[in-house]
């Protein structure tokens, strides 16, 4: 087991927030296959255990539907090679948020942003966390039920091993909200006092993601409002992509997550 | 010796017959350029006017349908008269003509400059297109024009220059006089000695389309405007008709390439990271 990788959780906030305004500005395939990448190299950087692994899988194979649905939707009208590459690029463009907020999923700890939130904001704060964290616990639910079937002996294949698998998955998310709930009212939350235990600092590495984020989304803001780079590559007729070397240079400043910060072996 | 006094010799003839085949090859589109597509043509034709605001082009298309789209008339265009163009939104929107506007997908871009949409009445009056270019129906005999200029309706957007389907696509001597608004509400001469099983419902035309041309000038826009077959007038729109496809087009750029690198690196880095904690954790 890894040590935890101590970066400020805003930090990554920010990381994603940013790798999610690129991806959203901009449908050039290069910009978004490098977005994946990037994606890719830091979830293997800082990915927290194998349970986390496992709810990148998932949202990696949703990115992956997305893409082809979204492209399949052109199959209901006229079908052409300029709106099919249109089409294409634009479940991209979602495929690409969908495996930046997976990777931001798998390497954070959703309850370690609850801590960070202003006081007045901490019931919104713990609801979001609650909500960001619902596909990874749900993901290492399956995985402990599986477990102890196929320890007992059962066979967990086809679709009529699926009320099994679920009543378990939902019985358990149902005991770890009322665990959660009884252990944060003993710890005095919902009464107006946080505890201000173990406070996170802020480590140059944190420093280092956090800017080179912000940095990388205001290029792309840049470049967006301004109009001097192409961010929309024209489908009809289908050109090549003219990738600008300084967005590069921005899309590659999202992978600083990944040299910086690592957990110490 | 004397192979070098030729080579010396070809050298300068060859650099001047290729500079003549640049020239002839500028020159040329904007000389000629739809005239003999026109010509040899017959069939339902509609005319198309792109302005850039420096100098206006006009083009008479000859229809692979009876009706067809705004889009598919300067994909037509493009065909038969180099015309050079982008749409954006998938096809659906005209981002970039004859090499002016927006490169990309997005053609609101360069706002509040952008392609205004045109229909004409076929006598020199245009009202402002209420639809987009990918519903439009274009038949026989109709006009479309696109002006690059800013304004978001008709009453602020700068007009086409004042041409009918006359000045574009140009009849000839009308031999009968049965003369029909065809259902774009365009008067066209027919011409019922020439009618062909491919015309559509609505007026037939003549089939000599490539008349010589007669400059005359604009009475609305001041602009010189030739009343054609062909191209028209100003040296930039005759450069920008010479110009050649998009430099996005040509291939993939170096930045690709370093992109390509980028990725491979990416991944690669990624894959290593994995195989390190993996052994880490067995070896623990």
């Amino acid at each position: 087991m890894m040590d935890r990788p101590s970066i400020h959780p805003v930090a990554w906030i920010v990381w994603a927030t940013s790798a999610g305004f690129v991806a959203f500005v901009t449908t050039d395939p290069v910009y978004l296959i490098l977005l994946w990448g990037v994606s890719w190299f830091v979830y293997a950087s800082h990915r927290v255990d194998l349970e986390h692994a496992r709810s990148f899988r998932l949202f990696l194979t949703g990115a992956v539907i997305a893409v082809a649905l979204r492209t399949a939707l052109v199959f209901f009208g006229t079908v052409s090679v300029a709106n099919t590459s249109f089409s294409f690029l634009e479940g991209l463009r979602l495929g690409t948020i969908l495996v930046i907020f997976g990777t931001f999923n798998a390497i954070t700890d959703p309850f370690g942003l609850v801590r960070m939130a202003p006081r007045h904001f901490h019931e919104p704060a713990l609801a979001a966390a609650l909500a960001l964290s619902i596909a990874p616990r749900t993901v290492a639910g399956v995985g402990r039920v599986r477990e102890a079937q196929r320890m007992r002996g059962i066979r967990v294949r086809g679709a009529r091993a699926l009320p099994a698998l679920a009543v378990p998955v939902l019985e358990r998310g149902m005991e770890e909200a009322h665990t959660l709930a009884e252990s944060m009212d003993a710890r005095g939350h919902g009464a107006g006092r946080r505890s201000r235990y173990r406070p996170q600092a802020w480590t140059g590495a944190a420093l280092l993601i956090a800017v080179g984020g912000v940095g990388a989304a205001a290029i792309f803001l840049a470049a967006s409002v301004g109009g001097w780079a192409v961010l929309h590559p024209q489908t009809s007729p289908i050109v090549w992509p003219q990738t600008a070397p300084l967005l590069l240079g921005a899309t590659a400043l999202l992978a600083v997550p990944g040299l910086v910060g690592l957990a110490e072996p | 010796m004397q192979a070098v006094a030729t080579t010396l010799l070809r050298r300068p003839v060859a650099a001047a017959m290729l500079v003549g085949a640049a020239l002839l090859s500028v020159t040329m589109p904007a000389a000629t350029g739809a005239a003999p597509a026109c010509a040899a043509t017959t069939g339902p034709h509609a005319a198309l006017v792109v302005d850039t605001g420096v100098g206006t082009r006009s083009f008479c298309v000859a229809l692979d349908a009876t009706t067809v789209s705004g889009i598919h008339l300067i994909e037509l265009a493009g065909a038969q008269d180099q015309l050079t163009y982008g749409f954006g939104s998938g096809g659906q929107a005209v981002c970039r003509l004859a090499g002016v506007g927006p490169q990309g997908d997005d053609c609101f871009a360069d706002y509040p400059d952008y392609w205004g949409y045109w229909h004409g009445d076929g006598h020199g009056g245009w009202t402002w297109s209420s639809s987009g270019a990918a519903s439009a129906r274009v038949g026989n005999g109709a006009l479309d024009a696109w002006v690059w200029g800013s304004g978001d309706s008709g009453a602020t957007h700068p007009k086409p220059p004042s041409l009918g389907i006359d000045d574009v696509c140009r009849t000839a001597a009308t031999t009968s006089p049965s003369a029909a608004p065809s259902p774009s509400g365009v008067a066209a001469t027919a011409s019922s000695s020439t009618v062909r099983a491919s015309t559509p419902p609505g007026p037939t035309r003549a089939p000599d389309w490539g008349h010589p041309a007669t400059p005359r000038s604009d009475p609305s826009g001041g602009r010189s405007v030739a009343a054609v077959p062909s191209e028209r007038s100003t040296p930039a729109a005759a450069a920008l008709a010479a110009q050649g496809p998009p430099p996005g087009s040509a291939g993939p750029g170096p930045g690709v390439l370093l992109a390509l690198a980028l990725g491979a690196a990416l991944a690669g880095g990624g894959w290593l990271r994995l195989r390190s904690s993996r052994r880490e954790r067995s070896d623990a």
